[in-house]
């Protein structure tokens, strides 16, 4: 803290956000350290960074200043510092999060919020012995049309079900190259339905189990199905 | 800011369970990165949102080349955060005979 420097600029505000810029406000500081404030520097911050940065080169004289150069649909905070000719203050408390958007499609997102992330908590685990599970059994489609194909199936018989979740695999028939349909969370259930298949085409289909101790062995591949609109599927009985 | 990341320890061999809350609406879509690259689920990496809604990567079999920084980025039509961490992987201790 510098001797004589202003105390820290208070309440600072946005105004009239929009993609293009925000108009950030604030009160002069209840203290001057004894010399008149020669301006302010307004600092912005994007929201889960912890990167301040000034948003203007020379003091502003008026306790108000139109930020520039926001990234649309991003949100950030702003923080404000006086100066006097002793030097900088403080920054003041931050702002509330302002998002870099139109008042039009801001009111359109009410009642949706940007994405927060918590801290992230590492813990080490000792790997299981041998519980990969094994392959799941009776997989069939039990429906195709050339919109999507739904396939079930029965978990792995030998091993305990807690904390399984499957990976569903789909080929091209002819073809030798699986491609995993569910990249992002694994399935919980014994069922799954495939969309964005090429209508026209044959895929023939496998499941993996999956869970803490790794990913097992795929199952049986089911029959090629070709996709479009014949229920043909399940087949008669006595197959 | 690499200097102000989380560090985290853990030993050659065993896993490494990361674990972070995320909120936001429309649901945010998420990715693990590691040094900057995208993990995708893999035999040694598991992806998935644990039963209290965590989402949560975990590495098996943790070996040297594993040691680095791993960002859970969040995002959504109003934005997008994220948060990192720094893992090491140590070697085990070595024993005299």
């Amino acid at each position: 803290e510098v001797e004589g420097a202003p105390g820290a600029p208070l309440d600072v505000k946005c105004q009239d956000a929009n993609k293009d810029y925000v108009i950030v406000t604030w009160k002069q500081p209840a203290v001057d350290g004894g010399s008149s404030i020669l301006g302010y520097f307004v600092d912005r911050c994007e929201v889960g960074t912890t990167h301040w940065s000034q948003c203007n080169d020379t003091p502003i004289k008026f306790a108000r200043f139109p930020v520039t150069g926001l990234v649309e649909g991003r949100s950030y905070t702003f923080r404000v510092r006086a100066v006097n000719k002793s030097g900088m203050s403080r920054p003041s408390r931050v702002s509330e999060v302002v998002a870099a958007m139109d008042p039009a499609d801001r009111a359109r997102m009410r009642g949706t919020s940007a994405p927060w992330t918590g801290q992230i908590i590492v813990t080490e685990e000792e790997p299981a012995e041998g519980v990969v599970p094994g392959r799941p059994k009776e997989l069939e489609v039990t429906e195709a049309t050339k919109n999507y194909v739904v396939l079930s199936w029965k978990p792995p018989g030998e091993r305990g079900h807690e904390g399984i979740m499957y990976y569903v695999e789909k080929c091209v028939s002819g073809t030798d190259s699986w491609q995993r349909v569910n990249t992002e969370i694994p399935v919980k259930s014994p069922r799954f339905a495939l969309f964005d298949l090429a209508e026209g085409k044959a895929y023939s289909f496998r499941v993996r189990c999956c869970n803490s101790a790794g990913v097992g062995e795929p199952s049986e591949a089911t029959e090629a199905t070709t996709v479009g609109d014949k229920l043909d599927i399940p087949s008669a009985p006595g197959r | 800011n690499s200097a102000n990341v989380k560090k985290f320890t853990v030993s050659e061999g065993k896993h490494a369970k990361f674990r972070c809350f995320v909120t936001g609406k429309p649901k945010p879509e998420i990715i693990w990165k590691k040094d900057g690259a995208p993990l995708e689920a893999g035999r040694r990496h598991l992806l998935f949102e644990d039963r209290e809604g965590y989402y949560t990567l975990k590495v098996m079999y943790c070996k040297h080349q594993d040691t680095g920084l791993y960002v859970c980025a969040a995002s959504n039509a109003l934005g997008h955060t994220l948060s990192s961490v720094y893992l090491t992987v140590k070697a085990p201790a070595v024993r005299f005979r």
